[in-house]
């Protein structure tokens, strides 16, 4: 199933990457950002396996598992120094954690970052405790290196419709 | 001459084969408290986001350009959440309901959920003819809780008709629902009846996953759940009957030392009362007339080897009238007997 996924996303990717319209890339920036959201569906192929597509949806159902690509390469001429991307996790979905794991996480609105781990909750009672995943409000990749020309990736997370 | 006198029962509108009134009515009061308390609780989600709302997604990267620190947005995606066909029948009858053979209206209760993340109406569906029961009943009727106090109230609480007032539940919203059926004459003690009730979803229901384009609350389609978005429970009804037999005897002392009815002998009378089934006999009084050419000797009565008084005014359960000793036995359950005694003298 998840060598499936994860060929699958490899084959978007392939397709999607020339498909960065410039129009995403605003013309003063160098750095061009896509945001593509999948949702995982269950397939039942003719031999009784079931198999998990992904499809871009125009609509899911609480309990969807989706996936989310985010695509950036420097267009321009000179490298991006310091380069992070934030996503901020929509209210209705739950992290599921990413494909690399380089991610660092924010669980009160983007005041404080780090690894999941190092995170701690505070409950409306006051009550502290370990982050959880479901509490994730935003995503950040941050790039010890510079984002040098014509260089692009993809970063991936998971979540699930609340 | 026959001093064997005629024991009677009275006091008690069906002394033989009396039923234990304990209806649905009471058990549904008892239960109201618990049903309000499950409805207040609507605050929290459990149902999952609301159909119609736009999950907007969007990234954002920072990093230092030629100019300076630069941040740029992706485009936004924005998927809608679709209506989740769900719901859950609960039975809101903690066990069997006792009944008796014959009795009319007899209500069971249910709660109704919708699980789902729509606004949605349901169908509601009586079926008093399950197998595996051993009984059916019928007339079956159902009614809403129309004042949300979980006790089916006449006159208050509204008749359901599907089609016209199909009832429209919130995400996590319920509903109570009365069925109203008869027992039959010819069921009997220790007898079972099953009724449920069953609720579907209006826009759909049938395999989880099954999907109805457009026609979701909040624009989207609507996809059936897990539930299949048809829910059913049952309550059941027990038949809970008890019957009285009473056994009359006489021991006749004489006052010589004999066993002779002689004028001045006495005679003590015994009243075996038993009870069977599994039911209860309530309000049960035991009343015998005192046989002519005899005369009643005071404060005689016994219950159960205990003295009883005379008097009708005390708190005690014995009384005589001048010609009739009386004991109120109350409630008594199945499988016991009450033995009562009193003398008299032959004139």
């Amino acid at each position: 199933m998840k060598i499936n996924l994860l060929k699958r996303l490899a084959m978007l990717a392939a397709l999607a990457i020339p498909g960065i319209t410039p129009g995403v890339a605003m013309a003063a920036n160098n750095v061009a950002l896509s945001s593509d959201v999948f949702v995982e569906r269950k397939i039942e192929n003719a031999d009784g396996q079931t198999a998990v597509m992904l499809e871009e949806p125009k609509t899911v159902i609480p309990g969807d598992n989706l996936v989310f690509v985010v695509k950036y390469k420097n267009v321009g001429s000179t490298p991006a120094t310091d380069f992070s991307v934030t996503n901020p996790l929509p209210k209705a979905v739950a992290f599921n954690g990413t494909s690399d794991g380089t991610e660092i996480v924010s669980v009160d609105g983007g005041k404080n970052w780090g690894p999941l781990s190092a995170l701690t909750y505070t409950r409306a009672n006051g009550e502290v405790r370990p982050a959880l995943m479901s509490d994730v409000t935003h995503i950040k990749w941050k790039f010890n290196r510079s984002l040098s020309v014509g260089s692009e990736g993809k970063l991936v997370f998971r979540g699930t419709v609340k | 001459m026959n001093y064997v006198g005629k024991a009677c029962l009275t006091g008690c509108l069906q002394p033989v084969g009396a039923i234990v009134k304990r209806g649905a009515m009471t058990l549904a009061a008892t239960l109201s408290v618990m049903t309000l308390g499950t409805v207040g609780m609507s605050a929290a989600n459990a149902a999952g986001t609301i159909a119609g709302t736009d999950i907007l997604n969007t990234a954002q990267a920072s990093y230092d350009g030629p100019g300076g620190p630069v941040v740029i947005d992706s485009n936004t995606v924005t998927i809608t959440v679709d209506e989740l066909l769900d719901v859950t029948v609960a039975s809101a009858d903690p066990g069997d309901i006792a009944v008796d053979s014959g009795a009319t209206q007899q209500v069971t209760t249910y709660q109704v959920t919708n699980t789902g993340n729509g606004n949605e109406a349901f169908t509601l569906t009586a079926d008093t003819a399950k197998g595996g029961d051993d009984f059916d009943t019928s007339n079956a009727v159902i009614y809403l809780d129309t004042d949300d106090n979980g006790v089916f109230d006449p006159g208050v609480d509204t008749i359901y008709s599907p089609g016209s007032n199909d009832p429209v539940l919130a995400p996590d919203a319920s509903v109570n629902v009365f069925i109203l059926s008869d027992i039959p004459v010819s069921a009997t003690d220790g007898q079972r009846a099953e009724v449920e009730l069953s609720a579907v979803a209006i826009t759909g229901s049938g395999t989880p996953g099954t999907s109805f384009a457009g026609q979701g609350d909040g624009g989207g389609d609507a996809v059936v759940g897990s539930t299949g978005a048809d829910g059913e429970a049952s309550s059941f009804f027990l038949i809970q009957a008890a019957q009285v037999a009473l056994a009359k005897s006489a021991t006749v002392t004489d006052q010589f030392g004999g066993n002779q009815p002689v004028p001045g002998a006495t005679i003590t009378y015994q009243l075996v009362a038993t009870i069977t089934g599994s039911g209860s006999l309530t309000n049960l009084n035991i009343t015998d007339d005192i046989p002519t050419d005899t005369t009643y000797t005071a404060e005689s009565i016994t219950l159960e080897g205990a003295n009883l008084t005379d008097s009708d005014a005390d708190a005690d359960a014995g009384s005589f009238d001048g010609s009739e000793i009386a004991v109120s036995l109350g409630t008594v359950p199945g499988g016991q007997t009450r033995t009562i005694t009193f003398q008299v003298t032959i004139d």
